[in-house]
């Protein structure tokens, strides 16, 4: 018995030591990705401190999805753009398309955030600049000069989309050997990417450093806003679930480089880091953007790998994510008509494809919409699981062109060469010319046909004419500062436009009624006695809440035509989810009809020839107090506020009407722009597991 | 008679060979690595990896740039730097960093001011106005309600039928360009002549009809000096810089000539 003893004494004094050495080892690494850098450039205390605040907060416009030449697709699209030259866009000069046209906005916006991809920021550039030493490797020769003002053609469109798909991919992974020195500072410094033969840390940084310096530079306290911030392009390791964020810094302060996917796919492993980042004393937050080509994964009831959501899941995401990117240029994500078929607006700038995904694939729609994420988060939360979806609403562009393009009227799209043009986009017939490229290059890349025939006449088949002008981030501020825009993101209160600068207020309460809606002191009461868009209004001794909602029209869009308020629930006994949906306000006089829940037709037309608007129906402002018919006190449910303008014609229309061609018979002639709040949640008295973030 | 064509034949086949002689690539097959350059080499490499080089890393770090090198030499050898847009701009960014780096970035309080002077305009804050009003929406007869009302304001009759405002009833110092946000562009003319503390109206804005009340305007001013003096230096920084550049341009611009085909159809 005796060799044994010592045997089990050997093991354990070894593993002891491997226990301590490795102990150790952990002790040399250092956390690149922690490392926090402060950007300022004038510090707070020289700043003129005059800056207007209203008790009663203002709505904000802006953009939190904005993309320059440092994005390495940006970069292939033929963007020269800067983060300088996106934020002088913002703030209302004109800046160049990567076509040569002029792109500018018709009011400037309050605040802009450039959030280039995390992943090989400033890299591609760096391919394409043949003096570089990356450029010297064999394999970055498609990427050379791309660029070259020469070949900035549309001709050149296939290859880029080429490049875009296949060539990248295949690069990037490339690791260095494994006895190579920058293998071990990778691993010294948690920093994997140092590890790969494509990589160059030091462009990389300086590329980071150059958005942060913008982003400084243009930041105006009282004027408008900016904020450091980049896009985390991560996705499910099969069947490319498109799981992207955009992380946005509250401060000057950020850290010396943005985490990415190259750190980790799993988006918990971001919010680690964050959180690390909060410990320290710098604040951020993600947004989700384009769960509808997310194939389902965006909000789905398990984690990333594959594990039940519990509490612990659920209060992380909702402290790292209060808010998700309803609508931008690739689709909106508010509901799909197969998850909604009682919902006549579900069917609204409907993006079906997976994002990137090349052949174009099926998106499944369940986990991929917003509602449908709500119910599922009063589901799991019904569940013990706590609610992971609490999370308000923004819309914002994903612009690749540092531009944002929200005028149906004035439209680019956002991948630069590929969409810049008319026929690129799929809204009118092409040219023989166009016709043999596209031909070409299909057979040259094994792609399936990028034409189709539609009433003997052919238009590119990209996938570009499911794409939209949207939208835009609104948030209810006391003022134009980062500071102020921040926390109202932090707490919800914030809403989304389909690019419109329609605005709405939404209240709920027990005592809203006794608020006269012609008082001038209705915002301010409102405040007081109740709660905003975003928040929980919690159960009162079975009382019955009212609603309070005001919505005004966008001064140079359409005028409103109805606005609606959406409720989800599941039933108590079952966890079974339900949504329904009022209409709350008409226009024109027009009283909703008890029995269907809908206003009658305000008779507004749009004329397909001219898209000219009927000028005499329409509300330039609409508002009411509203309550619940169904309401139950001990059932758990959310509302948010759906404000409609009246219809218009689509961007597909007005490139048919101003080349003089027929609008494609396939695609939606009009729309109607809308805006969404974010939901109010009823929370019933015997709740134990309610989620709060703040 | 022709002796005198065949001296210039000899002279240029001479100049010729000589040329050809003097311009010989052979020679610039040489790679003259100096003792400076090695050492920063190896000294940037220790400092990245935390250690010195071993023999065989060493030699990996000579054949990088050897390579470097080679391919460098034999991609200008074959022209491949002719007409390449992003070399030249390149090029020329290096040559502007260069001349704006040469600059002092340091200036004195009076180059400063100077500057302040001649740019003014650009650090003048515009014109001000602080104002409330009472809002009759198109929803109903907002012209006649508006009327009205102003009617009874003249009468000192304070109780009002107007509509509460989305974005609320007071304005503090709004510019020009804020009140078109908030009313659209139609409701500046009410603005042209502004008398103040006395009802007018109404004045037509994108939601309806107005009654305002301006309290109080400003004609816009010149910031005090230690409000914007950050921001002077910054733009004074910057704006020599620039001049550098056009300097340097403007000096050497006199010696090219540009030539455009007159008939190119733009």
């Amino acid at each position: 018995m005796k060799p044994s003893k010592s045997f089990i004494g050997l093991i354990i004094v070894s593993s002891a030591f491997i226990f301590y050495a490795s102990g150790l080892y952990t002790n040399l690494q250092t956390d690149s990705a922690l490392e926090i850098v402060d950007f300022s450039i004038i510090k707070d205390a020289e700043r003129s401190q005059d800056i207007p605040s209203n008790p009663n907060r203002s709505p904000f416009y802006g953009d939190l999805h904005v993309h320059t030449k440092y994005s390495f697709d940006a970069y292939i699209f033929g963007v020269t753009n800067t983060p300088y030259d996106a934020y002088r866009y913002a703030t209302g000069e004109g800046i160049t398309h990567p076509l040569g046209y002029e792109m500018k906005l018709r009011e400037p916006l309050d605040f802009y955030a450039v959030t280039d991809h995390g992943f090989y920021m400033g890299m591609v550039e760096n391919y394409a600049d043949t003096s570089s030493k990356i450029s010297q490797q064999e394999w970055t020769k498609p990427f050379h000069n791309i660029n070259r003002a020469d070949n900035i053609t549309l001709a050149s469109g296939p290859q880029r989309a080429n490049i875009f798909s296949s060539v990248l991919t295949q690069a990037i992974i490339q690791p260095y050997p494994l006895w190579h020195p920058k293998v071990i500072q990778a691993w010294l410094t948690k920093n994997l990417q140092l590890a790969l033969t494509s990589f160059d840390y030091n462009v990389h940084k300086s590329a980071w450093a150059d958005v942060a310096n913008a982003a400084e530079e243009f930041n105006n306290p009282g004027t408008f806003t900016t904020f450091i911030g980049y896009e985390f392009t991560t996705s499910t390791a099969v069947e490319g679930g498109n799981l992207h964020r955009n992380v946005i810094f509250n401060s000057s302060n950020a850290p010396i480089r943005p985490w990415t996917r190259i750190d980790s796919l799993n988006p918990e492993d971001l919010w680690t880091w964050m959180d690390s980042l909060r410990d320290r004393g710098v604040d951020s937050l993600a947004i989700p953007h384009n769960s509808n080509g997310s194939n389902g994964q965006m909000f789905e009831v398990e984690t990333f790998r594959g594990n039940p959501i519990d509490l612990a899941y659920s209060e992380q995401r909702m402290r790292n994510e209060p808010v998700v990117e309803i609508t931008q240029v690739k689709g909106t994500s508010d509901t799909h008509p197969l998850l909604s078929p009682d919902d006549e607006w579900a069917d609204f700038e409907i993006m079906n494809k997976r994002v990137g995904s090349r052949p174009p694939s099926y998106s499944m729609p369940q986990g991929g919409y917003v509602r449908d994420a709500y119910l599922r988060g009063l589901t799991l939360d019904w569940n013990k699981q706590g609610n992971p979806y609490k999370f308000g609403l923004i819309g914002s562009s994903d612009t690749h062109t540092g531009a944002g393009s929200f005028d149906e009227n004035n439209y680019w799209s956002k991948v630069g060469i590929l969409d810049g043009t008319a026929q690129g986009r799929g809204s009118v017939p092409l040219t023989d010319e166009r016709i043999a490229q596209l031909t070409q290059y299909s057979a040259a890349y094994n792609q399936p046909p990028s034409t189709q025939e539609l009433e003997g006449r052919t238009y590119a088949d990209t996938g570009f004419e499911q794409w939209g002008a949207s939208g835009l981030a609104v948030a209810w501020a006391e003022e134009n500062t980062r500071d102020s825009i921040f926390k109202a993101f932090k707490r919800k209160e914030t809403f989304a436009t389909t690019g419109t600068r329609l605005a709405v207020r939404f209240f709920a309460g027990y005592d809203m009624d006794s608020i006269a809606l012609d008082s001038e002191d209705m915002v301010q009461e409102a405040y007081a006695k109740g709660v905003t868009m975003g928040a929980d209004l919690f159960a009162s001794n079975n009382q019955v809440p009212q609603f309070l909602v005001w919505a005004q029209r966008d001064k140079n869009g359409a005028p409103l035509q109805r606005v609606q308020i959406i409720k989800g629930w599941v039933e108590n006994g079952s966890g079974t989810p339900h949504e329904k949906i009022y209409d709350v306000a008409c226009s024109d006089g027009l009283a909703v009809d008890s029995l269907t829940n809908r206003c009658p037709d305000n008779g507004a037309r749009v004329n397909i020839n001219d898209c000219s608007i009927s000028n005499d129906v329409g509300a330039v402002e609409l508002k009411t107090t509203w309550t619940d018919p169904d309401f139950d006190p001990a059932i758990k449910a959310f509302y948010y506020v759906r404000a409609l303008e009246n219809p218009s014609c689509r961007w597909s229309t007005w490139d048919a009407v101003k080349a003089g061609e027929t609008p494609r018979p396939d695609l939606h002639q009009t729309i109607q722009e809308r805006a969404w709040s974010s939901p109010i949640w009823y929370i019933p008295e015997q709740s134990k597991v309610e989620i709060n973030i703040l | 008679m022709n002796l005198r064509i065949l001296v210039f034949f000899f002279i240029g086949l001479f100049i010729f060979i000589i040329d050809t002689g003097l311009n010989s690539d052979e020679s610039s097959k040489d790679i003259y690595i100096s003792d400076q350059e090695l050492s920063s080499l190896l000294s940037a490499w220790t400092s990245q990896v935390g250690r010195a080089p071993t023999d065989e890393e060493v030699v990996n770090i000579i054949n990088n740039l050897v390579q470097e090198e080679i391919l460098y030499r034999e991609a200008l050898l074959l022209g491949l730097d002719q007409e390449d847009r992003i070399i030249k701009r390149r090029l020329a960014q290096k040559l502007t960093f260069l001349k704006q780096e040469t600059m002092p970035v340091d200036p004195t309080e009076q180059e400063l001011l100077d500057f302040y002077e001649s740019n003014k305009a650009k650090y003048f804050m515009p014109p001000t106005y602080s104002f409330k009003h009472h809002y009759f929406s198109k929803e109903s007869n907002a012209i006649e309600r508006a009327n009205n009302s102003l009617n009874a304001l003249i009468d000192g009759d304070m109780e009002l039928t107007g509509d509460p405002f989305f974005l609320g009833k007071n304005f503090n110092q709004n510019t020009a360009a804020e009140i078109e946000r908030s009313f659209g562009a139609s409701f500046l003319s009410a603005f042209d002549q502004p008398k103040l503390n006395q009802w007018s109206g109404p004045h037509e804005s994108a939601f309806g009809e107005h009654l305002l009340f301006i309290t109080d305007t400003s004609d816009g001013f010149f910031p005090p000096w230690n409000k914007i003096a950050a921001k002077v230096t910054q733009d004074y920084v910057t704006k020599t810089q620039d001049d550098a550049v056009n300097l340097y341009l403007n000096e050497i611009k006199s010696q090219y000539r540009v030539i455009i085909n007159p008939n190119y159809q733009f």
